[in-house]
């Protein structure tokens, strides 16, 4: 039996277990009905899935406090189905597998730093940086002074992946991509 | 929380409103003592001891007594006290109207709320909707996909989780089961006792008032039994209500949440709001 906290310690960010899978407190409130007891009405969200679990607990009800950490690692190499990473605070190198990658696995490049989300010391999830920065490695060449609003080309970026960027853009510049929604930001001087 | 001075005078306008509908209806105000010998008859509601006295949470037993003394149409506007969390929908002190009205039961009551809610929106500016009905069962087989427990703290739970937040246009739910009574009058296996529920909030309780005094003497036995088990202090019985109940004719009678009602009306998303902070 892990550590646990009550209903009174609820607060947005806490990460407790339920079901044996780690949650974080995404919303909560105190409700108490004229004639009943009190209770918390929450939602919580599941670390690994991100599917969003709405619960209400009495009031004194315990909850396991989840074993969480997060730490920051390096990109090495693909490997099989594994990725190996180095652990920047341990120095340890980690393999963590494909499937729990997924999709993400097109940004990688050498020496990316990304955020693994490990539940009783296994990784169980990872977190890219919100915006990388690479060197497209090929688009089609850049029209001059075209500016048009919204007219775009597919370039494709040293990593792999292959992002919509503006007209002007010229093959070699280093762009700055938000990983969340895979767009264009910004030329990188 | 900053005061808005626009949102207190609208508050104003509100206290106004329901002041000025009781008067015309020829309800009568009463100052009640906040200050009391027994502040409740509730297992689950907790009152702030003040020596050998409490802070009234509610001024259901002095107005019980007013009617038993024969004012027929009494209210009360004032700050009720509950030891509890503060939260968006919870003031440890709050401002309470409760109404009675003799020769009525609960529907009676419920005719009064509407046209009580529907003049105050009027001078708020906001359109109330037509109330809905539900009974309890109704209300729990629309929302809960399961049968009702047998452990009562679950069937709370159920009610807070499911129910509830389902209930977003202003409605009431009829006829409670017998064990949530209260100082309600049964009727079979239900009592005659509504909610008003707004926005996912419950906004105010009303009963057909039960005006037996040996049954509520047996339902402050076992709510002070209930209490003691907990660990909570027992709250005392007070003999002059046991008295008035026994006295006073067939009445009805309501608490309404006045700063919920305000958040209501308002769509405020903090009961704090157009309160003035202790």
């Amino acid at each position: 039996m892990g550590l646990t906290y009550q209903t009174s310690d609820f607060r947005n960010g806490l990460k407790v277990e339920i079901d044996g899978a780690p949650y974080v407190v995404v919303y909560f409130q105190f409700v108490k009905p004229g004639k009943g007891t009190a209770f918390t009405r929450t939602k919580l969200k599941n670390l690994i899935s991100g599917n969003v679990l709405e619960r209400t607990f009495r009031t004194g009800e315990t909850l396991l406090q989840a074993e969480v950490e997060e730490s920051p690692m390096q990109f090495l190499y693909e490997d099989g189905d594994l990725y190996q990473f180095m652990d920047m605070e341990s120095y340890e190198q980690v393999g963590i597998h494909r499937d729990l990658i997924g999709d993400s696995a097109e940004y990688f490049t050498d020496n990316l730093e990304i955020k693994v989300l490990k539940f009783k010391g296994r990784p169980v999830t990872i977190e890219l940086p919100n915006f990388i920065e690479d060197e497209i490695s090929y688009c089609e060449p850049g029209v001059k002074g075209n500016t048009a609003q919204g007219a775009t080309k597919p370039a494709t970026l040293a990593c792999g992946k292959t992002v919509q960027v503006p007209l002007f853009i010229e093959q070699g510049e280093r762009i700055r991509v938000d990983s969340r929604t895979h767009s264009y930001v910004s030329r990188v001087k | 929380m900053s005061l808005d001075p626009a949102l207190l005078r609208q508050r104003a306008s509100l206290l106004h409103a329901l002041r000025s509908w009781l008067h015309d209806q020829g309800f009568a105000e009463i100052d009640v003592p906040v200050r009391v010998r027994s502040p409740a008859l509730e297992e689950h509601l907790e009152a702030f001891r003040l020596g050998a006295w409490w802070l009234h949470t509610s001024p259901e037993f002095a107005l019980k007594r007013v009617l038993a003394a024969g004012l027929g149409r009494i209210y009360s506007l004032g700050p009720c006290f509950r030891d509890e969390e503060s939260g968006p929908q919870h003031a440890a002190e709050f401002t309470m109207l409760e109404w009675y009205r003799l020769g009525t039961d609960y529907r009676g009551i419920a005719a009064d709320l509407e046209e009580l809610v529907k003049a105050a929106g009027g001078v708020l500016g906001v359109p109330v909707p037509a109330f809905g009905h539900l009974t309890w069962e109704q209300a729990w087989q629309a929302h809960v996909p399961h049968a009702v427990p047998s452990d009562p703290d679950e069937v709370f739970r159920c009610w807070v989780h499911h129910v509830e937040p389902a209930l977003q246009t202003p409605t009431l739910v009829w006829d409670y089961p017998a064990d949530q009574a209260a100082f309600a009058v049964l009727r079979g296996p239900v009592a005659e006792r509504f909610e008003f529920y707004w926005h996912g909030n419950e906004l105010a309780n009303a009963f057909t008032e039960l005006r037996d005094p040996e049954e509520l003497a047996q339902r402050w036995a076992a709510c002070n039994r209930a209490r003691e088990a907990a660990g909570k202090a027992p709250y005392p019985v007070d003999d002059r209500l046991m008295t008035a109940v026994s006295r006073h004719g067939p009445a009805g009678g309501i608490a309404l949440g006045v700063d919920r009602l305000f958040q209501a009306l308002l769509k405020l998303p903090d009961i704090h709001q157009g309160r003035v902070p202790g």
